[in-house]
């Protein structure tokens, strides 16, 4: 599809506004709907369909489908994967802030179809004729709308709890752009290949803390982060990292107050969110502004590394933490 | 049967032979005012949505004489979308006038006994702990909701129940329910959080057939209750020794009414989430309107349905994207009554 | 109508105890609160000897148990014992003027009007620093309180119930208009359930200085009008009659307990229960009295909050719950036993 994305929202109004035998055509049968949809240039091909597992089912799919609505957690990555959704639903502005600027334009450009869980505008949904649609939220909101999204056009349901790495491929398979997956995949390979052989002696015998703070944190708490982009560097890289007890909540989801801070000094390294350019996120500065942080043996030296995290949810974030793991590993002073 | 209207009394007296029933005029007026806004508001909400359709083609998707998705939107979705704000609505406003006339309190509904918090507690722990499917998390809310209820009438009955003590206890033990919910908020994923949130508001969302028989089944029973017990009602507004001495008997009369309110609430809970303040605005805003001196139960179900089918046609169209009804109720339910009790208050010396 | 909420402590309802046995009771009143005071310097989600705590306190050593203890436990000491006069106090006049035991500085929509005005600040202004959306809060509450008195009064006067209505109506309205941004927007959610929780940790003494004098003019103009209150506990006319100044002790009334459940919302975020219950309870040692009244609350309130916080330190080590979250696990059971044990009638 090449036309710009204003044209295609006029096309969607377009389709909205015909007539009840127009919509009966495109919606109703197999058929696919080119009558409609005039400013398309869809090919008139058969479309041949493939089978996806997925949460509700053995989906039939089709084979090159053109018009995708990602909802909940699929927009991002599916975008991450080259994909061009027709709706979405709503992300936060810090993740959209976080986007490469080509992703970004490719999020704006399509149709805002609900903000999250089961709150999903139905009917706007159905004016842009999608044929696929991509869902990962909880399982009481599908209860909720999944019916109905199934009686719009096939759809894909991933659980909330789908391991990252697994729901790339399934996105991939079942929105057709696996070859930028496997791109991905041998970029990510190689990357931590060259991390593990550059750095093993280093990350052998020591002990690493990621530590972060949020927005939205109560001034004076912070966490460990044991979930997100560190968990990449514990599973993947093999970082001797903090984990929660099997079946506890993860460390990530309790809020410690400052007075913690003095118990890292248990750790050799440790890891902090930094921005793009390097410099710690804003919601973080406070914890580096306590004097308790810079008594840290770890600080005073120099062993505190600042990490840049994208996102954790596909691979092309991941890969630019990757990068910023491997510079800031670059930067440790020699074993003590 | 023959009607007329004496305008002397401002009241319509209808008579079939030898009985006369007399009913108050104003009261009817409203009633009658409020139904036909109720029509006008179901057809408007039945011809819009983001889905485009000719009045033409909404018709004969009601008359049976479309299939597929237009069939689908009118038929499947609207249809059962209105039906259930008007009955849903209707119940959640006479669960308001029956716990209101029986505490004697305006500021009375279910969530005074600590149904609300306790359905909301129920249902996060599904979301939350248990990662339920749906049907889970209605158990789960009116599980929650009635061992509540029922907590609070326990800790509240020594030598019967009074009603301030009923209120002190349901105080009490809905702020530490409301404690729980929020540490439990705190505690979620960011996204089972905010899909726990949404469930919280209550939402039409996605409201089926199925649930809207079951649901107005369970209802019409239950208003057909409140309907029988609404004159030992009436008089126990006057007080407890008053009603006794005109041989009603206070205290089972009272708790079958709790039962019956609750019954309600929890009905709407189980179909659409806990959809706020209509049992608490719409008997207010029914007894200003129709200038009644207690709390009367017709107005407040029509206040209560007009109420809710309104702030879901809102719900879905003001926002970019759509917002669960009760964060609309309250908005508008809430700005009507300040709007009635500001203007009530100007007109006083 | 006659409305429960209104019924009123009828002076003698109860006899009220001596002089004596009350100022005996502030005593004891106030031992426990600096005990409590000094606990909560000793105790938290680390452990940090007795010996190093006195060692932060008095010599100037440095070191990071040192550190931990001046930088975060002491100001969170200070601010739990100002938040809690300041809730402890506005509830106490709120009950006073309404003639409502039931009531607290939340049906004026104090905190409906902070936490909107806090959404609005996070979610569209981008405000992401707590010394910024606490203005915020300390605007809104105020804003809101304002609006609800002017929706509430009559030319002659306020009535209570008008009040309280309008309360729960403006309240409302700002809740769903609330709730529907954070449906929107989840960064929005993400940080009110947080702000929403309601907690005295980590806010530096530098929060608070800005908002003391207000509770400093608050706490006076409390006291100015506690004798006024006692008249108008009696009924308007009753009142007029012994020329006290209706509008007057109103207005002024309604200016402290606003500075200070509006200062202690911009800190510490809706802490409910405290100014509930307090007062309520200090009704019952006390009696009628609101000068009496007053003096308890503010010494039992900042009690109940440095309790809660306590415990909420050390119940789920190594994280804490928010003080907001434990106060009412702390306060409903008291409330539900005393309301079993007295007469109704006794209230």
């Amino acid at each position: 599809m090449n036309n710009t994305p204003v044209m295609r929202r006029g096309a969607a109004l377009a389709a909205a506004l015909m007539s009840a035998s127009l919509v009966l055509t495109a919606c109703g049968g197999d058929g696919d709907g080119t009558g409609v949809q005039a400013a398309e240039t869809r090919s008139a091909e058969p479309a041949g369909t493939r089978s996806v597992k997925a949460e509700n089912g053995t989906i039939e799919v089709p084979a090159d489908p053109q018009r995708i609505v990602t909802i909940g957690n699929t927009n991002l990555p599916f975008i991450d994967l080259g994909g061009k959704p027709v709706g979405v639903t709503e992300v936060s502005d810090s993740d959209l802030a976080a986007l490469p600027q080509d992703q970004k334009a490719v999020y704006e450009a399509a149709e805002v179809v609900g903000s999250n869980g089961g709150e999903v505008d139905l009917e706007k949904l159905a004016a842009l004729k999608p044929d696929l649609i991509l869902v990962q939220f909880h399982s009481s909101d599908w209860d909720k709308v999944g019916e109905r999204l199934e009686a719009i056009a096939p759809t894909v349901l991933w659980g909330l709890d789908t391991e990252w790495k697994a729901f790339a491929d399934a996105i991939a398979e079942a929105g057709d752009v696996a070859d930028a997956l496997s791109r991905q995949k041998a970029e990510f390979t190689e990357k931590v290949a060259k991390i593990q052989s550059t750095y093993g002696k280093v990350i052998g015998g020591t002990s690493f803390v990621d530590v972060s703070r949020g927005d939205w944190n109560d001034p004076g708490t912070f966490y460990i982060a044991d979930i997100g982009c560190s968990e990449i560097a514990r599973d993947d890289i093999g970082l001797d990292l903090p984990e929660a007890a099997e079946g506890k909540d993860p460390l990530a989801y309790e809020s410690l107050p400052f007075e913690q801070i003095g118990e890292l000094s248990t750790y050799d390294v440790i890891t902090y969110p930094v921005d793009a350019e390097g410099k710690p996120t804003a919601s973080f500065v406070p914890v580096t502004e306590t004097n308790t942080w810079k008594a840290l043996p770890a600080v005073t030296s120099g062993r505190a590394l600042g990490l840049f995290c994208p996102g954790n949810n596909s691979y092309g974030p991941v890969i630019r933490y990757l990068d910023s793991l491997d510079s800031a590993l670059a930067t440790l002073p020699a074993a003590k | 049967m023959s009607a007329h209207v004496d305008f002397g009394r401002r009241a319509l007296v209808l008579r079939r032979g030898r009985i006369a029933v007399r009913l108050p005029f104003r009261p009817l007026v409203v009633c009658a005012v409020l139904a036909v806004a109720i029509a006008g508001m179901a057809v408007l909400a039945l011809m819009t949505g983001s889905y485009q359709l000719t009045p033409g083609q909404v018709l004969s998707a009601l008359t049976g004489r479309e299939t597929g998705i237009v069939h689908d939107v009118v038929v499947d979705w609207r249809l059962p979308r209105v039906a259930a704000a008007l009955v849903f609505g209707a119940a959640l406003g006479v669960s308001g006038a029956i716990f209101q006339s029986l505490l004697r309190n305006p500021l009375a509904e279910p969530g005074v006994i600590g149904f609300s918090q306790g359905s909301y507690t129920g249902a996060l722990i599904v979301i939350l702990l248990v990662d339920g499917t749906y049907t889970q998390l209605v158990g789960g809310a009116l599980l929650g909701g009635m061992a509540t209820a029922v907590a609070v009438y326990v800790l509240a009955h020594r030598r019967g129940v009074q009603g301030f003590r009923l209120i002190v206890v349901g105080i009490g033990v809905s702020a530490m329910l409301e404690s729980l919910n929020t540490w439990l908020i705190i505690k979620a994923d960011l996204d089972e959080a905010m899909s726990a949130a949404a469930w919280g508001a209550g939402s039409l969302n996605g409201v089926s057939w199925d649930r809207v028989v079951i649901g107005g089944a369970c209802i019409a029973v239950l208003l057909l209750l409140a309907g029988v017990a609404n004159r030992p009602m009436r008089q126990m507004e006057l007080g407890d020794d008053a009603a006794a001495s005109h041989g009603i008997r206070v205290a089972p009369v009272r708790l079958g009414l709790i039962l019956v309110g609750v019954a309600l609430t929890a009905t709407v809970t189980a179909a659409s989430g806990p959809i706020a303040f209509i049992s608490l605005v719409a008997p207010q805003i029914a007894r200003r309107l129709a200038r009644t001196a207690g709390i009367t139960l017709a107005p407040a179900a029509l206040v209560g349905a007009l109420l809710c089918l309104a702030s879901d046609h809102l719900a879905q169209h003001v926002a970019p994207t759509p917002l669960p009804v009760g964060v609309i109720t309250v908005v508008l339910g809430g700005g009507y009554l300040a709007y009635l009790l500001f203007t009530e208050v100007r007109r006083r010396p | 109508m006659t409305t429960l909420t209104l019924r009123r402590d009828g002076p003698g309802a109860k006899t009220a105890p001596g002089p004596r046995r009350r100022l005996l009771g502030l005593v004891v009143a106030l031992a426990a609160l600096a005990a409590l005071l000094v606990l909560s310097v000793m105790i938290g989600s680390t452990s940090i000897a007795p010996s190093a705590v006195w060692d932060a306190l008095v010599r100037s050593s440095d070191g990071i148990d040192q550190f931990a203890v001046r930088d975060f436990r002491l100001p969170r000491t200070i601010v739990g014992l100002v938040v809690g006069v300041a809730l402890g106090l506005s509830g106490a006049l709120i009950q006073a003027l309404t003639r409502n035991p039931l009531a607290d500085p939340g049906v004026l929509g104090v905190h409906a009007g902070a936490s909107f005005a806090v959404t609005v600040a996070v979610g569209l202004l981008g405000v992401r620093e707590a010394q910024g959306y606490m203005w915020f809060a300390f605007a809104g509450a105020l804003v809101v309180t304002l609006l609800v008195l002017a929706l509430g009064s009559t030319r002659r006067g306020s009535s209570p119930v008008v009040m309280v209505l309008a309360g729960v109506c403006v309240g409302a309205v700002l809740g769903g208009a609330r709730e529907a941004l954070q449906l929107t927007d989840p960064d929005a959610f993400d940080m009110m359930r947080y702000w929403n929780a309601g907690s005295i940790v980590g806010r530096p003494l530098e929060v608070l200085w800005p908002i003391l004098p207000f509770f400093a003019v608050a706490v006076i103009l409390a006291f100015v009008v506690s004798g006024p209150l006692n008249a108008l506990a009696l009924g308007d006319e009753v009142a007029a009659a012994q020329g006290v100044g209706l509008a007057r002790t109103r207005v002024l009334a309604v200016i402290a307990l606003t500075l200070l459940a509006g200062g202690a919302t911009a800190i510490a975020g809706p802490i409910a229960f405290v100014g509930l219950m307090v007062p309520h309870v200090a009704r019952w040692i006390v009696g009628p009295d609101q000068r009496w009244i007053f003096a308890y609350s503010i010494l039992l309130a900042p009690s109940l909050l440095l309790v809660s916080d306590i415990l909420g330190r050390v119940v789920m080590r190594p994280s804490e719950i928010p003080v907001g979250v434990v106060t009412a696990f702390v306060g409903a059971p008291v409330l539900v036993a005393l309301v079993r044990r007295r007469k109704a009638s006794g209230l």
